[in-house]
């Protein structure tokens, strides 16, 4: 029979730690001394009740003290067996996996650069707490850039950085941003209070417009369905609404009030909402469900209103140290499975400004489209965009120039020939 | 071929950042168990020979005073070998609870199969805290580091106390000039620093070797005052003894104490060579040894020889994750003069469709560290499905233009540019192109 399989993850390790917790530890020891105070005292007592004893008893003393002591001495060797049982657990666990060396280190030589991201994650986080005790702390201590690879000589940007940051870190103004942001979302989440999104969002209704953000309606949909069904949205329970009408009275009021402006944009919407009305006694079962039971519509909002709020500051939705330090997570064991194979192979990697392995990242942390020329596989950039033939398949510019060498050609893809001035530059 | 996306979780391989967070309390507990040794052996070497010494007193001359005096002192030396013991004890079920906490921790990820799971999401977050802590202790920012980890509820996760205790020592080398912390924190450490060939020592002795010079020379030109015979104090046939002279005299003693055993004899013999030749000599390469900055060089030695003691890397784990990451995520795109600054995930779900998100190498925090790092690396294009391409050349997927237009309101048959939204231009819908890209 095979042996059964060790245990998975950090089981093994927790087993002995068990021991550790449970018995291996110096409880005994401190009983063993103890029962050399016992002895002591008794002894002691002994000789105070009969001075004659003395001799006698300091005599007989010895052997059980010396034992009671030895046995201390031993009672600690569970805990050093156990402990090296639990290193070499702890060594098998992390053989296969050693601390990626600091190769590539980016952010040494930037340490300004570092500090004010990490301010920033923390506002945006909410910790406005931590981040003033940061931001006080880093004042008083500015920090010193060390030099890497890249950036032998870092304080010759230094002073230019502690611009850069200075800007940023100090500035109350992005804190002040950040805490109307939560002040907002608290309102949002757990007060479902909508006014001061809707007021937010009114504010600037021309700059979300601009971009094709939905949401001011959506806020002021909410609303509306807010007041159709009563207090508060009824999410999960179905119960029929109230008999009485008041409700959606009180939605069509401020559709009448607040949607004129929606008009243009939103008639479709606006259309539906308004003839929801004619079912209001039985929404549930209506076509117009969807509108009113949705159990995620006050998170959907909220998570808009973030995107929105944080892409008009010009940052993304998400932390960026988040996503960045998760990409990296991911990274890493794709990194240190190349730098074994160049390790082995003695060869160096030698596209200076492109890594050279692909890392393969979960959908979500895709946030550019990629335009990978198919003649040259090289990346487009600005100095090699992407061109399309008039037949519309794309290839890089340097791979057109070095097809067509000035003349008509072929497509590489089709059977259309063209002239290179007639290919476009697209951007993807 | 390798796989260009992947949401598939392997926490074995996922663990390459954390081996430090257990390291740390199993170091401590070894040095907690260590320290119980050496109080119970020292105790019972002390305690047994004076229970000797008392019985044969005890046998001699008996008298009970003697005996129950010797016996008090032996008890309250127990006693005090109890407490220590309870103190240890105490100490080490906090390691315990703090590593239970940290092996659970890590067990969670083995829980989760998905990157995309949002349990992973959660993990992930308390990972960049614990990374944020330990940056910010690292750099010395222990009020912050103090504040975040109890914000976040991690305390059990980050080293506060070990890292605040080594900031002391660095500090008191680098500010204080001072070297008594760094000199009892060697003794505590001798067999391991020891067993690592570590110089910590010999460069703090060296040190105050140096330190003796200095004030001799110094506290010489005093001398000099009283003493004209232009030998700066420092005689030569022994007659005047300033403050000067006995300072190096004192250093002679304490290199002959310290420094003759290393066996290093080139630099024994530049650090003979101070008592000739003085601070502001400026004379190579005794001025090295003079030079302030060798101060800061101990402050990093210390540093060093701590984090290799303690099995801590030399450079903060968040600047392994993030160099990494900012690859990871940059494209060409996100230093491009040419890029709109809002882009959006291409995966938008279709309740989003039109709203854009700014991407973090693109965002403010990062652009500026992402400049010098070089982007990923990807073998095919990334676009979104059905391309099609507007007359100002920008590419965009049918469906999501199709979308976009509905949602702002684009006349019927007409199209806009997501990018430039209401205010830019509007083409008609047949000049709008497939496209190829393969």
């Amino acid at each position: 029979m095979a042996p059964p399989p060790p245990p998975t993850g950090m089981l093994e390790l927790l087993e002995q730690l068990d021991v550790l917790e449970k018995s291996a530890n110096l409880s005994a020891s401190i009983h063993d001394v103890q029962s050399v105070i016992d002895l002591l005292t008794a002894a002691r007592d002994k000789v105070a009740a009969d001075p004659q004893t003395a001799p006698l008893t300091l005599a007989k003393l010895q052997d059980p003290v010396k034992r009671s002591l030895e046995q201390a001495q031993k009672d600690i060797k569970p805990i050093y067996s156990g402990l090296n049982k639990y290193g070499k657990a702890l060594d098998k666990k992390f053989k296969d996996k050693p601390i990626p060396p600091a190769s590539n280190d980016a952010l040494s030589s930037h340490p300004r650069l570092v500090n004010r991201a990490i301010s920033m994650h923390l506002l945006r986080e909410g910790e406005f707490s931590v981040a003033s005790t940061f931001i006080q702390e880093a004042h008083r201590h500015p920090p010193r850039p060390e030099p890497t690879a890249s950036t032998p000589n870092p304080s010759m940007n230094d002073s230019r950085e502690a611009d850069l940051a200075e800007e940023s870190f100090n500035s109350e103004k992005l804190q002040g941003q950040f805490r109307e942001m939560y002040l907002i979302l608290h309102e949002l989440r757990q007060e479902r209070n909508l006014e001061p999104a809707i007021r937010w969002a009114r504010q600037r209704s021309d700059l979300l417009e601009a971009r094709g953000s939905n949401l001011e309606f959506e806020l002021c949909r909410l609303q509306f369905v807010c007041l159709f069904v009563g207090h508060g949205l009824v999410a999960d329970d179905d119960e029929p609404m109230e008999e009485d009408p008041q409700g959606p009275l009180e939605a069509y009021k401020y559709a009448r009030r607040e949607f004129g402006h929606f008009r243009g944009r939103y008639a479709h919407e606006i259309q539906q909402l308004i003839g929801a009305m004619a079912y209001w006694q039985n929404v549930v079962d209506s076509p117009y469900r969807r509108y009113f039971y949705n159990n995620t519509a006050w998170e959907e909002v909220a998570t808009s209103f973030t995107r929105e709020f944080c892409s008009l500051l010009g940052l993304s939705a998400d932390s960026p140290l988040y996503i960045a330090a998760t990409a990296g997570a991911i990274a890493l064991p794709h990194l240190l499975k190349l730098q074994n194979i160049m390790e082995k192979t003695r060869t160096e990697w030698t596209t200076q400004n492109e890594l050279p392995v692909e890392i393969p990242l979960p959908p979500t942390y895709h946030f550019h489209s990629i335009f990978v020329c198919p003649v040259s596989k090289e990346q487009s950039t600005d100095a090699n965009p992407p061109m399309m033939m008039p037949c519309g398949h794309v290839i890089a510019q340097e791979s057109l120039d070095r097809i067509s060498k000035g003349t008509r050609f072929k497509c590489p893809y089709c059977p259309m020939e063209s002239h290179p001035r007639d290919a476009r530059k697209v951007r993807l | 071929m390798a796989e260009l996306t992947t949401t598939k979780l392997n926490a074995e391989s996922h663990l390459l950042l954390d081996q430090p967070l257990l390291r740390m309390p199993h170091e401590l507990s070894r040095r907690n168990q260590k320290n119980a040794q050496r109080y119970v052996e020292n105790s019972t070497k002390d305690v047994l020979s004076s229970l000797t010494a008392a019985a044969k007193t005890a046998s001699k001359r008996p008298t009970p005073d003697a005996a129950l005096s010797s016996l008090d002192s032996i008890i309250t030396k127990m006693q005090g070998l109890k407490r220590k013991l309870e103190n240890l004890h105490d100490e080490e079920m906090r390691i315990h609870k703090s590593n239970r906490a940290r092996l659970r921790h890590l067990q969670d990820l083995y829980e989760v199969q998905s990157l995309v799971d949002v349990k992973y999401d959660e993990w992930s977050r308390t990972r960049l805290s614990r990374l944020l802590v330990d940056y910010l202790l690292r750099e010395g920012y222990s009020e912050s580091a103090a504040h975040l980890a109890a914000s976040q509820g991690i305390q059990e996760l980050v080293d506060v106390d070990a890292f605040v205790a080594c900031h002391k020592i660095e500090k008191s080398l680098r500010e204080e000039r001072n070297t008594s912390l760094a000199l009892n924190w060697c003794k505590e450490n001798s067999k391991e620093l020891k067993k690592q060939g570590s110089m910590l020592e010999f460069e703090l002795r060296l040190q105050q070797y140096i330190e003796l010079v200095r004030q001799g020379h110094q506290a010489g030109v005093g001398d000099v005052d009283t003493d004209m015979d232009g030998l700066n104090g420092v005689s030569l046939d022994g007659a005047s003894t300033g403050a000067g002279e006995e300072k190096l005299v004192e250093a002679r003693a304490h290199a002959k104490k310290y420094l003759s055993a290393s066996g290093d004899f080139a630099l024994l013999g530049k650090a003979a060579g101070l008592l000739a030749y003085r601070p502001w000599d400026d004379v190579k390469p005794y001025s090295e040894l003079y030079s302030e900055s060798r101060w800061t060089h101990l402050a990093h030695l210390f540093l060093t020889t701590h984090h290799t003691l303690y099995s801590l890397p030399p450079r903060p784990l968040l600047h392994i994750a993030l160099s990494a990451g900012l690859s990871a995520l940059k494209t060409p795109a996100c230093h491009s003069a040419y890029t709109a600054p809002t882009t959006m995930p291409l995966t938008s779900s279709s309740n989003c469709i039109t709203s854009t998100s700014v991407c973090p190498i693109c965002s403010t925090e990062l652009n500026e560290l992402a400049r010098n790092v070089p982007y990923a690396h990807h073998s095919k294009s990334l676009v979104e499905s059905d391309p099609v391409v507007l007359p100002n050349g920008r590419v965009y997927g049918k469906e999501r233009l199709r979308v976009f237009c509905d949602k702002v309101g684009v006349e019927p048959g007409w199209v806009r540019d997501p990018v430039e939204g209401l205010g830019g231009m509007k083409w008609r819908e047949n000049e709008v192109r497939k496209v190829f890209i393969m």
